[in-house]
C-alpha cells in the first residue's frame, strides 16, 4: 500500500519521470502544488497542455515551433546563404545570446553517439542535405559541443556536405572567458592555439 | 573517505542534473567503477576535457567501498583519444572497445591486463586509423584473458584438430565444431585461412600487427567470430557492434 493517498501517489510517480527528478523533489513539488491556490495548478495544467499541443517541429529546421516555419526560417532580415547547425532547440537559443549571427538553423536533434545507438540515421541529416542541395547555402557553421560526440558529428558532417560545394566552418574552441590558462588542460590549450586568430 | 590517485580510461559519460557528469572508468587500481563530477559541464569546470570518454587520465577519487557511486576529486589528462573523431569509423571502433569494457569487466574487478590491453589498442587506432586489427587483437586477448575463449585449434565436439579444414560456430555451445559434428544450429562457417590468422598474430605485439602493409583477407571473419562469442557471454547484442557493421 502506497504511504500517500491514491492522487497525491500518482502526482508523484509522474513527476519523477521529468529529468532530474527523484523520490525527495517529486514529494516536494507534489505538496507544494497541494498546497498552492486552485488557480495556480490549474494554469500549470493548462500551460502545460498548451506546449504540448501548440508546439511542434519546424518543417525547415526542425527547431521546435508553434507556427510552421518557424520565426527564424520565415524571418525575411535573416541571411539565407548562412546555416548554422545545432544538436539541440536549447542550443538555437545559446546561439541567439550572442546576438551576432544573422542567419539560420539547422537543428539535428542529437549527435553521433554509438555507446547510445545514435547513428547518422536518428539525426535529421536528410532535410539538411536537402537544404543544401538548393544552393542558396553558402556557409554552414557547425555549432555542435565541444565533445567527443560532438566533434564526431562536425567532422562526419563536414564530409558529407563539402562535395556539396557549400563552405563548412567550425564554432571555435579554446579557453571559456573569465577563466585562467593555468587550469587549461592539453585538448583546450591545443584547440585554442588552433583556433587563433590574427590581431 | 580515502582520496586514492589512480590512472584510468573514460568509457563514458552520463549528463546528472544541470552540470555534472556521471563516468563510468577502468581505474588501474579500483578496476571499473562509476563516479561524480561535480560541475563537470559548467563554463568554470575544473574537469576540462579530462572526463570526455577515452581519455587516459590520472584520476583522484574519494573511494566509499560501499557505495556504487564515488566522487571524483579531480583529474587530469595523460594522453587524449579526442583527435580520433576526425574519422567517423575510428571512433565507432573506439566506442566498441569502451562499450565492450563496460559490459565485460565487473565492478572494482582489477584487472591490469586488460587496462593496458585497452590502452594499447586505443594507442594503436590511433595511430593507424585502420580498425580490423586493433579490434581483433582486442577481443581475442580480452576473451582469452577474461578465460572465455574457446579453443579455436580444434572441434568442441570430437577433438580433432581443425588442421587446415573449416570450422563451424556452434552458437549454444560458444564453440566451434567441425564439419561431422555441426548440428543444424551451426550454420556459420569459419574459413581455415581465418583459423590460421589465429596462430599469425597471438605471438606477434600489437604494434607489428598494425604495422603489417595491409589486413589479412579474412581478418574481419575472424573478428565476427569474436564479436559473436563475447555477445554470447554478455548475454546481451552490442550496440555499437550493429553500426560498425554498417559503416565498414
Amino acid at each position: 500500500m502506497s504511504e500517500y493517498a491514491a492522487p497525491l501517489a500518482r502526482l508523484i510517480e509522474e513527476l519523477k519521470h521529468l529529468p532530474g527528478i527523484g523520490q525527495k523533489s517529486a514529494q516536494r513539488i507534489a505538496f507544494h502544488l497541494e498546497r498552492a491556490p486552485r488557480e495556480d495548478v490549474q494554469r500549470l495544467a493548462e500551460a502545460l497542455l498548451d506546449a504540448k499541443d501548440k508546439i511542434r517541429l519546424c518543417s525547415v529546421c526542425n527547431n521546435l515551433t508553434e507556427s510552421d516555419p518557424c520565426e527564424y526560417c520565415s524571418d525575411p532580415r535573416r541571411d539565407p546563404e548562412l546555416l548554422c547547425v545545432v544538436e539541440t532547440p536549447f542550443n538555437v537559443i545559446s546561439v541567439e545570446k550572442a546576438h551576432e549571427f544573422r542567419g539560420r538553423y539547422h537543428v539535428l536533434h542529437g549527435a553521433l553517439s554509438p555507446l547510445q545507438g545514435i547513428g547518422p540515421e536518428q539525426l535529421k541529416l536528410k532535410s539538411l542535405i536537402d537544404r543544401l542541395k538548393d544552393g542558396t547555402v553558402r556557409e554552414m557553421i557547425v555549432a555542435t559541443s565541444p565533445t567527443v560526440e560532438g566533434e564526431a558529428t562536425a567532422v562526419y558532417l563536414a564530409r558529407l556536405v563539402k562535395p556539396l560545394g557549400v563552405k563548412v566552418s567550425r564554432i571555435a574552441m579554446g579557453i571559456p572567458v573569465g577563466s585562467d590558462l593555468e587550469f587549461a588542460d592539453e585538448v583546450t590549450m591545443l584547440r585554442a592555439l588552433e583556433g587563433r586568430r590574427e590581431m | 573517505m580515502p582520496l586514492i590517485e589512480t590512472e584510468a580510461i573514460v568509457l563514458r559519460t552520463h549528463r546528472l542534473g544541470e552540470a555534472d557528469k556521471i563516468a563510468s572508468l577502468l581505474t588501474r587500481q579500483l578496476g571499473r567503477l562509476r563516479a561524480v563530477a561535480k560541475g563537470a559541464l559548467s563554463r568554470r569546470g575544473r574537469y576540462g576535457a579530462s572526463l570526455e570518454p577515452l581519455s587516459y587520465i590520472k584520476v583522484w577519487i574519494y573511494d566509499r567501498e560501499n557505495r556504487d557511486l564515488q566522487r571524483v576529486g579531480s583529474a587530469e589528462i595523460l594522453e587524449s583519444f579526442f583527435e580520433m573523431q576526425g574519422d567517423y569509423r575510428v571512433q565507432l571502433a573506439a566506442q566498441y572497445l569502451a562499450e565492450v569494457s563496460e559490459r565485460f569487466l565487473p565492478d572494482r574487478e582489477v584487472n591490469e591486463r586488460v587496462f593496458r590491453l585497452l590502452l594499447v589498442v586505443l594507442r594503436a587506432l590511433k595511430r593507424s586509423g585502420e580498425i580490423n586489427r586493433p579490434l581483433l587483437f582486442f577481443d581475442y586477448w580480452l576473451l582469452r584473458l577474461g578465460g572465455f575463449l574457446p579453443d579455436l585449434s580444434r572441434c568442441m565436439g570430437c577433438q580433432k584438430s581443425f588442421a587446415g579444414q573449416d570450422g563451424f560456430y556452434d552458437p549454444v555451445a560458444v564453440a566451434l565444431v567441425c564439419e561431422n559434428c555441426r548440428t543444424g544450429a551451426s550454420t556459420e562457417r569459419v574459413s581455415a585461412s581465418a583459423l590460421g590468422l589465429v596462430e599469425l598474430f597471438r605471438r606477434t605485439r600489437i604494434e607489428q600487427w598494425i604495422e603489417k602493409e595491409s589486413s589479412p583477407p579474412c581478418t574481419q571473419e575472424l573478428r565476427r567470430l569474436l564479436e559473436q562469442i563475447i555477445e554470447a557471454h554478455l548475454e546481451k547484442k552490442l550496440t555499437t557492434r550493429a553500426l560498425l557493421a554498417d559503416a565498414i
